[in-house]
């Protein structure tokens, strides 16, 4: 079993070059993929996501950490096999219609990627239609919404509807967030969760998946 | 004889030579014409494209600079907005800096119980009157995003609620081509006539395109729609550093530049010499929170650097924000944020200044912060006014008077105090300079209480002269058609 005290590191630095060069250095001394993905890297994005919540890292410090378990993902990925669970779920996420706002969205679909999960991203002015069309196709574990404007909030419920009349509503989770939704809301229109932050949004989406 | 008076100097801030102006100015022409924008806007398109625009991939635009050059030229540089009983009220030119509230807030500090709770239209009313009663408040936006009405006409309905309950001039919004009609309606009704409304207009829409180089077709159609009914708009979009734009504030200035110069140059397509005001709105995403700051020190910054491109290169009047915080309810922060970027706004000349009020960075709007933010403009503008220096305020008579005045004689009983103390003096109202045992006796109440109570004195005691039965009639006609 090898150490991975050297890559932990190199991944809360985001030190592409290092983490990389670890990752290579630990696969060519034996370790298994699985593990390093465990051991080193998640555990490296786990603290990561520690410190951001207690505000000792920035944002973009915790975006370059999640940069650079993308980088070494790349060598580990030949060694899983097809079937292997590498992703923690499924999401497809969109800015819902009317709504052009997308960098709160975009920061959400960041962070669950960081964390693990396989990202859909729609982007903005996503019509009910579209969030149905691309969920039969993609076939996720949770739809994610994203509205910043009070007016374009109706599209989350008549999205909802469109998902039950598609027959695909109980298949799949349902989350929301953006500025003007809250809690109440969320149950008011019967989606699943609602977040208020994109830290949040990971672990609400753990916790609809029953993931960790 | 006489001495000459010399001419009173104005404090003004400047935070950009003219060669970083150039160089961001030239940065923003570079955008246009290496990386191009997407014009979602068919008719707009076309406009550019006919002007000299090179059109790619369907909807992508690169815009030669000349277009920038003749479209600066052609805008006016003063915008003179009116009040609703057609008075001269908001002249946007040179160094005139003129504050307001702002409009979407989703939630309000409640009057009577300091709660936060979510915004209905009876807040869009009091906002509207307690700014028609604050006399350094020049023009109402609306404050909320009411829950309680038709969320399609949403911004038809608070405009007209503005119009029931202020005169003073109205910033807008609205959603796009469809909306703005009627809200156009409404505004005739109250000028008089369409004429009547392009000769004195009392409203100016606020509207953004989308950071980065995007320019979607409701945005488009409701540029175009003022441009050619002369109604003054503005566009700035939102390329606020580390989010919308690059983290460092020249980039993101450029970028936020770009945005508009597109804007104004489409608009002078649409309506050759119609009323546009520059802008760009450049704030920060908060690396830890994430939000967009409505308190930071970069915003005020960057919108001083602009009033300085203002006065190197564009000459057009410039929109701006003040007044507003992060915190969530009004404390010390606020205060503290709220004046940092009223002096400053005020000090580099911003023409239009909007936001003032706002809490919790913009979702969060609240009366007593209005009424604060309407004494720390006094404030400032006292501060700007300079020091006079002439015979009268060197008042060296005096001087001479009260020292060979003998015992007793003193400055504080002689006439020139008496003539003078109004105008020498800042004399506040809210802030508190009362003795402890007063303080003490008139309830120790802090700034927040008292401005609760100014706020709420004011709504039930300040009248807003009523429109006609007849144009309150007609508005009831026009929010009742679909
Ligand atoms: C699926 O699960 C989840 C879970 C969590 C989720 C989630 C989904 N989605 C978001 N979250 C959460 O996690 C994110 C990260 O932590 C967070 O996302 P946020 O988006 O909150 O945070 C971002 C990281 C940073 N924040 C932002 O990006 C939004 C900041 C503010 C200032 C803002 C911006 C920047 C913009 N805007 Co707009 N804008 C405002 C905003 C004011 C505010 N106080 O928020 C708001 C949202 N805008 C508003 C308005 C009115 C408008 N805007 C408009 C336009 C714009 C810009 C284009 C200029 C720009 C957006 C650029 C872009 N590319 O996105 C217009 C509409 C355009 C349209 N059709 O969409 C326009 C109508 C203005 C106009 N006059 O045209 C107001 C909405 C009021 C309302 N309730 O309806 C507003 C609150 C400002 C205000 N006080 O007036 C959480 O909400």
């Amino acid at each position: 079993m090898s150490d991975y005290k050297a890559l932990i590191e190199a991944v809360i630095k985001g030190d592409i070059k290092t983490a990389v060069a670890e990752t290579q250095s630990v696969l060519d001394a034996g370790s298994n993929a699985r593990d390093i993905l465990d051991k080193g890297l998640i555990a490296g994005m786990d603290e990561v996501g520690e410190r951001f919540s207690k505000g000792q890292m920035f944002v973009p410090q915790m975006l370059r950490s999640a940069k650079t378990m993308k980088e070494c993902m790349k060598l580990l990925e030949p060694f899983f096999q097809e079937g292997d669970i590498t992703s923690k779920g499924k999401v497809l996420i969109g800015t819902v219609k009317g709504d052009l706002h997308d960098i709160g969205k975009n920061l959400v679909s960041m962070m669950m990627e960081g964390a693990g999960f396989t990202i859909t991203d729609l982007g903005v002015d996503v019509s009910p239609e579209s969030f149905v069309q691309k969920a039969k196709e993609v076939e996720p574990d949770i739809v994610a919404m994203s509205a910043l404007l009070s007016t374009t909030m109706p599209s989350m419920p008549r999205t909802i509807e469109a998902l039950q009349r598609a027959g695909i509503r109980d298949k799949v989770k349902v989350m929301i967030g953006g500025a003007p939704v809250t809690e109440k809301y969320a149950q008011e229109i019967k989606a699943d969760s609602y977040a208020s932050d994109a830290g949040s949004a990971v672990s609400k989406a753990k916790n609809l998946l029953g993931v960790s | 004889m006489k001495p000459m008076e010399p001419p009173t100097f104005q404090p003004r801030l400047k935070v950009l030579n003219r060669d970083q102006a150039l160089a961001i100015h030239t940065a923003a022409l570079e955008i246009l014409e290496k990386t191009g924008f997407r014009m979602e806007h068919p008719g707009a398109l076309e406009m550019l494209a006919d002007a000299g625009g090179k059109v790619s991939n369907g909807d992508w635009v690169k815009l030669p600079a000349h277009l920038v050059d003749e479209a600066l030229k052609s805008a006016p540089k003063q915008i003179d907005l009116y009040d609703q009983k057609g008075n001269k009220t908001m002249p946007l030119v040179n160094g005139n800096t003129f504050y307001g509230t702002g409009s979407d807030a989703i939630f309000t500090l409640d009057l009577e119980t300091g709660q936060r709770r979510r915004t209905v239209l009876k807040d869009t009313a009091n906002f509207a009157r307690l700014v028609d009663g604050l006399e350094n408040m020049s023009f109402a936006m609306s404050m909320s995003n009411p829950e309680d009405v038709p969320v399609e006409d949403i911004y038809v309905y608070v405009f007209a609620e503005m119009v029931r309950n202020i005169n003073k001039p109205i910033v807008f919004i609205a959603d796009s081509g469809r909306d703005i009609v009627k809200i156009y309606e409404i505004a005739c009704l109250v000028a008089g006539s369409e004429e009547a409304l392009q000769e004195k207009p009392f409203i100016l829409n606020y509207s953004e395109a989308i950071s980065p180089l995007r320019f979607p077709e409701n945005v488009m159609e409701k540029l175009i729609f003022c441009a050619e009914k002369r109604i003054p708009i503005c566009l700035p979009s939102g390329s606020n550093a580390g989010g919308g734009a690059p983290v460092t504030l020249a980039g993101a200035m450029a970028l936020g530049i770009a945005e508009n110069l597109v804007g104004l140059v489409v608009h002078q397509l649409a309506g050759k010499g119609a009323p546009f005001l520059f802008g760009s709105n450049v704030s920060v995403l908060d690396m830890k929170s994430t939000v967009i700051s409505y308190g930071c020190p970069e915003w005020s910054l960057s919108q001083a650097a602009l009033a300085d491109m203002r006065d190197e290169i564009y000459g057009l009047p410039i929109w701006a924000f003040a007044g507003a915080s992060d915190a969530k309810v009004m404390d010390a922060q606020a205060g503290a944020e709220a004046m940092f970027s009223i002096i400053t706004a005020m000090l580099s000349r911003a023409n239009l200044i909007h936001d003032v009020g706002f809490l919790e960075y913009g979702s969060t709007s609240s009366l007593e912060m209005v009424t604060m933010a309407n004494e720390l403009v006094a404030m400032s503008q006292f501060f700007t006014g300079g020091i006079p220096v002439n015979e009268e305020t060197l008042a060296l008579e005096v001087i001479e008077r009260v020292v060979s005045g003998g015992p007793g004689s003193m400055f504080l009983m002689d006439d020139h105090t008496f003539e003078h103390f109004m105008q020498a003096q800042f004399l506040p109202k809210l802030l508190d300079r009362s003795r402890y045992d007063s303080w003490e006796e008139a309830g120790a109440m802090d700034l927040y209480k008292r401005c609760n109570t100014e706020a709420k004195r004011i709504l039930s005691e300040h009248q807003v002269a009523p429109k006609p039965d007849r144009v309150l009639k007609e508005i009831d006609l026009i929010l009742r058609s679909r």
